[in-house]
């Protein structure tokens, strides 16, 4: 027993030493520091994971092949909050004095946070997800969604099965099968606004959290009810449940549509060519061969500085998605890089970047990212860009682009979004708003 | 030494059943206000205020409102985190229906409306005991969970079906909100735990303490010497319900800013009976001493590596936190079965009698 205490006791003792010893990884002085608040724990991880990586690692690549940024390094770090609202407030609160962005990754932690973004002055970076109003950069000034909201997706979808005219879906009865939670229930209103335009009857059909895995009230209810089309805003273990229901159940895949977080290859591998034909709208797209990714493989996954543990997800669309989404990021930092001729720029130059994204066709391509992203530009008034995006759909291995560009409607979303925000702003009070943008 | 307690003589029964017979135990207690009320705000920054002060605060409350009912009367209750929704939901329809009511007594009647609601669930607790009433508490768990969101009314019909607090200022000072300062808002917690707290130990050590004791080790027992079963478990329902109201009000608007119906859930209402259990069932101390353990330390121990500028991967930090998290609650309450706040007792007659143990 004595000499067990001793052991624990002394090797306790020596673990103290190394770590006193390790190499303190101090902030340098020139590094812009990039905080994620990750999830790579919890019951979402097996969705974080990925995107997590993706972010990552191209961050990693630029720091190998570049040096950084035009000189400075780019400092990424993690703070894990399991998805959980709770650990984002710990982690926001952690990570915001240094911070020149921050990236909520859960539309609760978003919730909390958006507020207190105005006070801390601190811009939000919510790729493709958050509160759809916020691409009103007047309401929203330091909040930022790009390149698609959650109504453009719905709008997407909507004129990807009506092929471009949506009176013809007249008559037609659309469920939406959602996560029963802020995420889940954004899109109702923009398609409860669209089925009274065109004559639709729309069906929300929502799975609560507890129910994710095991959905077959849901399904029976879409047995019952013959929908001719289900769209899906599901989130982690909801997409495998829904899908294997969906296959069980023997529902047409043509007519079952995901949005883009519902797209993960590891969901559908396990139901693999059954679910041959389901389709998700995404704003990027997986390019095996692009040559950003022969960067990433050489600086990155060779070294061993990844923490993908499997090359072949190196090409699903989750990984690619979050390359694109630390790009972005990157893209607007050199934005404010180069209009406020600094190296080290701080929250409120970032969010001048991110306001000045311009990503076309021919910057895509000298960021060897052709094809993986849509184009689109933000404006000071346009915190999304509003790029649109493409349909994936699943082979059987792997999705592939099945559609051309398609765009949102964006004369029926744009008084919605501006309605939306007035409302926030008002429940809100007092909420400053950017009165220098003109729309 | 420290608890020398010679000299300290007792002349009257007053002065042998006051708060603190011991003397220390008050300097002690006086030490602590110190700390909470001057020390601690002087030296906090954001990041202790909302990630370690405030919310050790508001957990402890709840944790007392559960204890009273669990701890003190002995119903086993699974709601509480319903309950402390019900809490919030009446505030932040108080808030939004009386824009001109001042926040601290829309917080105080907010408690009222989970009062009532626990009185309600409460009613099984006549026919039914232990396992089988903490299913009835169950019940009212996931109804009101329900509740939360299918009724648009209580979230104003919001399209995220979150609720969302507006910056309130309470004479000229904003307390919630998210212009809110942190350390008023700490402040603005701090006095309304102290508050509940008093309140707490004073009913616990009279004359409806007593009957609650009472009803919890022998029901049939208390009934035969005269105490009204129903009053004496409705009542500590109705007070466990409240305070533990006041805390969800506190827990959504003096700290998260916003929360959806989910937050409520089942999780919140285990980690609440976590602390009470832990920190020791009947018993007031108890409640605070669980929190720090299942609230605070994990966020201290997630800053360690940082500390010492280990590179360890955050996801692998949330691993190591939830085993050592989980190593500590075994090791404590095989160390003390019955709770941090007993060890603490239990050191402390240890202490009045050292150095001479015998």
């Amino acid at each position: 027993m004595k000499t067990a205490i001793k052991t624990a006791v002394l090797s306790s003792a020596l673990a103290l030493g190394v770590a006193l010893s390790a190499p303190a990884a101090m902030a340098q002085e020139d590094s812009i520091y990039i905080p994620n608040l990750s999830y790579r724990t919890g019951p979402f991880a097996a969705t974080g994971i990925p995107l997590m990586n993706g972010q990552r690692d191209y961050i990693n690549m630029l720091n190998a092949r570049d040096g950084g940024l035009n000189g400075v390094r780019l400092e990424y770090d993690e703070c894990e909050t399991g998805y959980s609202t709770e650990k984002g407030v710990e982690c926001y609160e952690k990570t915001k004095a240094r911070a020149v962005v921050t990236q909520p990754w859960s539309t609760g932690i978003t919730l909390q946070v958006l507020p207190r973004t105005n006070v801390d002055e601190i811009p939000i970076l919510a790729p493709g997800y958050g509160f759809s109003p916020m691409a009103d950069g007047k309401v929203f000034q330091w909040a930022f969604n790009p390149p698609s909201s959650y109504w453009d997706g719905a709008s997407m979808i909507l004129k990807y099965i009506s092929d471009g005219d949506l009176d013809t879906l007249s008559g037609k009865k659309i469920a939406l099968l959602h996560l029963d939670h802020p995420y889940g229930k954004e899109p109702i209103p923009l398609f409860e606004k669209m089925a009274e335009q065109h004559g639709f009857e729309f069906l929300p059909i929502p799975v609560g959290l507890s129910e994710m895995q095991n959905q077959s009230a849901q399904w029976l209810q879409i047995r019952r009810e013959r929908p001719d089309y289900v769209v899906m805003w599901g989130w982690g273990a909801m997409n495998a449940g829904a899908i294997t229901e969906a296959v069980k159940t023997k529902y047409p895949m043509d007519q079952f549509i995901g949005i883009w977080w519902s797209g993960h290859d590891g969901d559908m591998q396990t139901v693999g060519e059954e679910a041959k034909g389901y389709k998700a709208i995404s704003w990027s797209v997986p390019m095996p061969d692009a040559p950003v990714m022969a960067d990433i493989r050489e600086h990155v996954i060779e070294p061993g500085d990844s923490m993908v543990e499997d090359e072949s997800q190196l090409d699903w669309v989750f990984y690619q998605r979050g390359l694109t989404i630390s790009m972005m990021l990157v893209e607007a930092i050199r934005a404010a890089q180069d209009e406020f001729d600094t190296q080290t720029v701080d929250a409120t130059q970032v969010r001048w970047g991110l306001e000045n994204i311009n990503l076309d066709e021919a910057r895509l391509e000298e960021l060897g990212m052709s094809g993986m992203i849509v184009p689109f530009k933000t404006s000071c008034a346009d915190h999304t860009g509003h790029g649109g995006g493409w349909m994936l759909e699943w082979d059987g291995s792997k999705f592939v682009k099945v559609s051309d560009l398609i765009t949102p409607d964006r004369e029926a979303i744009a008084p919605l979004e501006a309605e939306k925000a007035q409302e926030y702003a008002e429940a809100n009070a007092p909420w400053p708003t950017n009165e220098e943008c003109s729309m | 030494m420290l608890y020398r307690t010679a000299g300290q003589f007792k002349t009257s029964y007053e002065a042998d059943h006051a708060l603190f017979p011991v003397r220390q135990d008050a300097f002690l207690l006086g030490f602590v206000l110190v700390l909470a009320f001057v020390v601690f705000p002087l030296f906090a920054s954001e990041f202790t205020f909302r990630a370690l002060l405030i919310p050790v605060l508001i957990y402890s409350l709840a944790a007392l409102g559960l204890n009273i009912l669990t701890g003190y009367a002995g119903q086993l209750s699974l709601g509480t985190g319903a309950f402390m929704g019900v809490g919030a939901y009446a505030c932040y329809k108080l808030v939004t229906i009386f824009p001109e009511l001042n926040i601290a007594l829309a917080i105080l009647f907010s408690g009222f409306f989970s009062a009532a609601i626990g009185v309600v669930f409460g009613l099984p607790s006549l026919r039914i005991k232990g396992f089988y009433l903490a299913i009835a508490t169950l019940a009212a768990q996931f109804f009101l969970v329900w509740l939360f969101q299918k009724w648009g009314w209580l979230y104003n019909y919001n399209a995220s079906g979150a609720i969302q607090v507006p910056n309130i200022e309470m004479f000229g000072i904003t307390v919630a909100g998210p212009l809110a300062s942190a350390a008023t808002q700490y402040y603005f917690v701090l006095c309304f735990v102290v508050l509940m707290t008093v309140f707490a130990i004073n009913l616990t050590r009279g004359r409806i303490g007593r009957m609650w004791k009472a009803v919890r080790d022998m029901d049939i027992a208390a009934e035969l010497v005269g105490i009204n079963l129903m009053k004496a478990k409705l009542l500590a329902f109705f007070v466990s319900s409240y305070i533990v109201g006041v805390a969800g009000a506190l827990f959504v608007f003096l700290w998260r800013g916003a929360a959806e119906a989910n937050l409520f859930d089942i999780p919140l209402s285990f980690r609440v009976l976590f602390i009470a259990i832990i920190g020791g069932l009947g018993s007031i101390l108890g409640n605070y001493l669980g929190a720090i353990l299942i609230v605070a330390l994990p966020v201290v121990i997630g800053a360690v590596p940082e500390l010492f500028g280990m590179s360890i991967s955050s996801a692998t930090v949330e691993h190591l936190n939830v085993m050592i998290i989980g190593a500590l609650i075994i090791a404590f309450l095989i160390v003390e079965p019955h709770g941090l706040a007993r060890l603490w007792a239990v050191i402390r007659e240890k202490l009045i009698l050292w150095p001479f143990p015998h």
